[in-house]
């Protein structure tokens, strides 16, 4: 046998072992979390208020303009309404440039307890660090000037130890575990907890025609009845085992009137079980990272 | 940056669901528009796509059933008709008129109009306007862009240009607005306060998006999907007391299988006591009579700012 030939193949098998080694050691599962109130379940809604921004930023034509401007002018405050209705604290996740198009939604959801948190400056992270850093910034101070308070939390790729070193105690962004998890340096250091969402707990993925650029022959129209039995599947097993269950939103795309009153009535069969806690994602934060043997390397 | 321009269409919060009043104290809005014409490409209708049996069946067969079903249930509907179809098939239009329905202009050959100069826009708005008149014998008060079927967007396009062109051209109504679920004003211009009223259209309630994707003859036609987004739009939209609207396509929805739900639909429909029936033309008149722009656009100076680094 040529040794070159094996040589080879140890050293492909040593590369993918030392990579997933590493990948693995960069995230960590926190077992066995239990939510105050013996409460089984949290139930975080979060709600990705781009409105038309993310189809500016694509360059898409007019009418796509419109569609998300729906989300500002009327879905939002429509979930507002809902929210406050059920006594639940969502967690709207906003893009900086937000609170130069709709301030007045921002104010009331403020108002009303729910969570302002970060969904980057005008929907992208800058792939250059000053660039990443200034739309960062920018987005913390528009939304401490909008709403009296700083965001703790994001949606996005933002680097982790930017994030730390603005005070950021969470991300929502990645789904490596249906659990909340540790994402960190693979040494265990600078960690950051993450709330997962998943792309199936997404209203976009159903009801947006030719999200995120997808083939006319790839569309999904489904209607509000089938979403609600899927959504409501997660719910149960979920529920079942207990833990967490993050449910994403776009308020364009949710705020139609159609699928309010379906979260409406989504919302009234998780309220009739007792144990499911309806907190924001901050709230849900604070409380694994105040919780003894949560911490990243204590499990 | 003037107001936000390129980024929103109209002001920053829609009217409540309590403001919302509709003739003879009713509590919804209730509009059907019937889309007249062939699949077709970006350039508009060609000689082709007048030769295809759904085209056929769209002005002949599914027409005629579609008009009966409409009949039956007493529902007066806004045809949105390119030009070029309106010459074509005149007489059919005029019975369509007979029988109470509004002609609206659906483009001069349902071409995006976002590829033209604003020239040539202009030059088939203008001719449009006079078939239109010269077929329905009046002019028409609304214009509609709706998509085609293998347009990248449901929404239908338009041109920087069309708003202005539209309210130079005498139009009462822009048909596809997706800003919001009741009639809503479009602003051309912030500093004039220059404003069209848009009529509400959102893709979930047109057929073609339920009965043409995923690609026709794959057998994956979702009619049940399509008759629970109208029911539970219509069941949403008649409790907050706002507006409800459809889009269908006789080559599509006539087809006996799908004209049956249809007719489910509007049986169910005619169980709500308090529903609005009317034409595209009526809700109009009505909302721009009830809440004129003047009084009822809201728009605020704009805090937006430019950055460099920063999309404007």
């Amino acid at each position: 046998m040529d040794t070159t030939i094996t040589d080879g193949l140890d050293r492909d098998i040593a590369a993918l072992k030392a990579k997933a080694a590493d990948y693995g050691a960069q995230h960590k599962v926190i077992d066995g979390i239990t939510w105050p109130s013996g409460a089984r379940l949290a139930v975080n809604f979060t709600a990705d208020f781009d409105t038309m921004l993310l189809r500016r930023l694509m360059n898409e034509p007019p009418s796509q303009l419109a569609k998300g401007e729906f989300g500002g002018r009327v879905g939002i405050w429509r979930l507002i309404e809902l929210f406050d209705s059920h006594r639940i604290k969502a967690t709207i996740f906003t893009p900086g440039r937000i609170c130069e198009l709709y301030p007045d939604s921002l104010r009331a959801a403020a108002k009303s307890g729910h969570e302002i948190a970060d969904h980057m400056w005008e929907h992208r992270v800058p792939k250059e660090p000053d660039l990443e850093r200034d739309h960062l910034e920018k987005t913390i101070a528009a939304i401490e000037k909008t709403v009296g308070k700083k965001p703790v939390g994001t949606r996005s790729s933002h680097s982790r130890e930017l994030l730390l070193e603005h005070g950021y105690i969470y991300v929502s962004e990645d789904s490596m575990d249906h659990r909340p998890n540790w994402l960190s340096a693979a040494d265990g250091s600078k960690p950051i907890l993450n709330l997962p969402f998943h792309y199936a707990i997404d209203d976009a993925m159903f009801f947006s025609f030719a999200w995120l650029g997808s083939d006319n022959s790839a569309q999904r129209m489904m209607d509000p009845d089938h979403v609600e039995e899927l959504w409501w599947r997660m719910f149960e097993q979920c529920y079942r085992d207990g833990g967490y269950m993050n449910i994403c939103m776009h308020p364009f795309v949710s705020g139609r009137a159609l699928r309010i009153a379906m979260l409406d009535r989504l919302i009234n069969r998780m309220k009739a079980l007792p144990g499911v806690w309806f907190p924001s994602c901050e709230e849900v934060a604070r409380h694994i990272i105040g919780s003894k043997g949560a911490q990243r390397g204590a499990n | 940056m003037p107001w936000k321009e390129r980024y929103t269409i109209s002001d920053e919060k829609s009217i409540l669901d309590a403001d919302i009043k509709w003739p003879e104290g009713k509590r919804c809005c209730f509009r059907v528009v019937v889309d007249l014409s062939p699949a077709c490409g970006p350039d508009g209708i060609k000689p082709e796509n007048l030769t295809t049996p759904d085209a056929y069946y769209g002005m002949n067969g599914g027409l005629e059933a579609l008009a009966g079903v409409l009949e039956r249930f007493g529902i007066k509907a806004t045809f949105a008709v390119p030009a070029v179809i309106a010459e074509i098939q005149a007489e059919k239009l005029r019975k369509l008129v007979a029988a109470g329905h509004e002609i609206a202009a659906h483009g001069f050959k349902h071409e995006d109009v976002s590829t033209l100069s604003k020239d040539e826009e202009h030059a088939r708005l203008d001719r449009t306007t006079a078939i239109l008149t010269k077929v329905a014998g009046q002019r028409p008060a609304g214009w509609f862009s709706l998509a085609r079927p293998g347009d990248k967007f449901a929404g239908g396009a338009v041109s920087p240009h069309t708003i202005d062109l539209l309210l130079d051209g005498g139009y009462d109504y822009f048909g596809n607005g997706l800003a919001d679920d009741a009639p809503h004003w479009w602003v051309s211009d912030f500093a004039s306060r220059r404003a069209i009223l848009a009529l509400p259209y959102y893709y979930h309630f047109d057929d073609q998006f339920f009965l043409l994707f995923p690609r026709k003859g794959t057998g994956l036609e979702n009619p049940d999907s399509l008759y629970r987004n109208w029911k539970a739009e219509l069941d949403a939209q008649y409790k907050r007391g706002r507006h409800f609207s459809m889009v269908v396509h006789p080559h599509a929805i006539a087809w006996p299988n799908r004209l049956h739900m249809l007719e489910q639909f509007l049986d169910y429909a005619r169980g709500l006591p308090q529903l609005w029936y009317a034409t595209s033309a009526d809700c109009a008149r009505h909302w721009t009579k009830t809440f004129p722009a003047a009084t009822h656009l809201k728009l605020e100076p704009s805090i937006w700012q430019d950055y460099p680094g920063s999309l404007s």
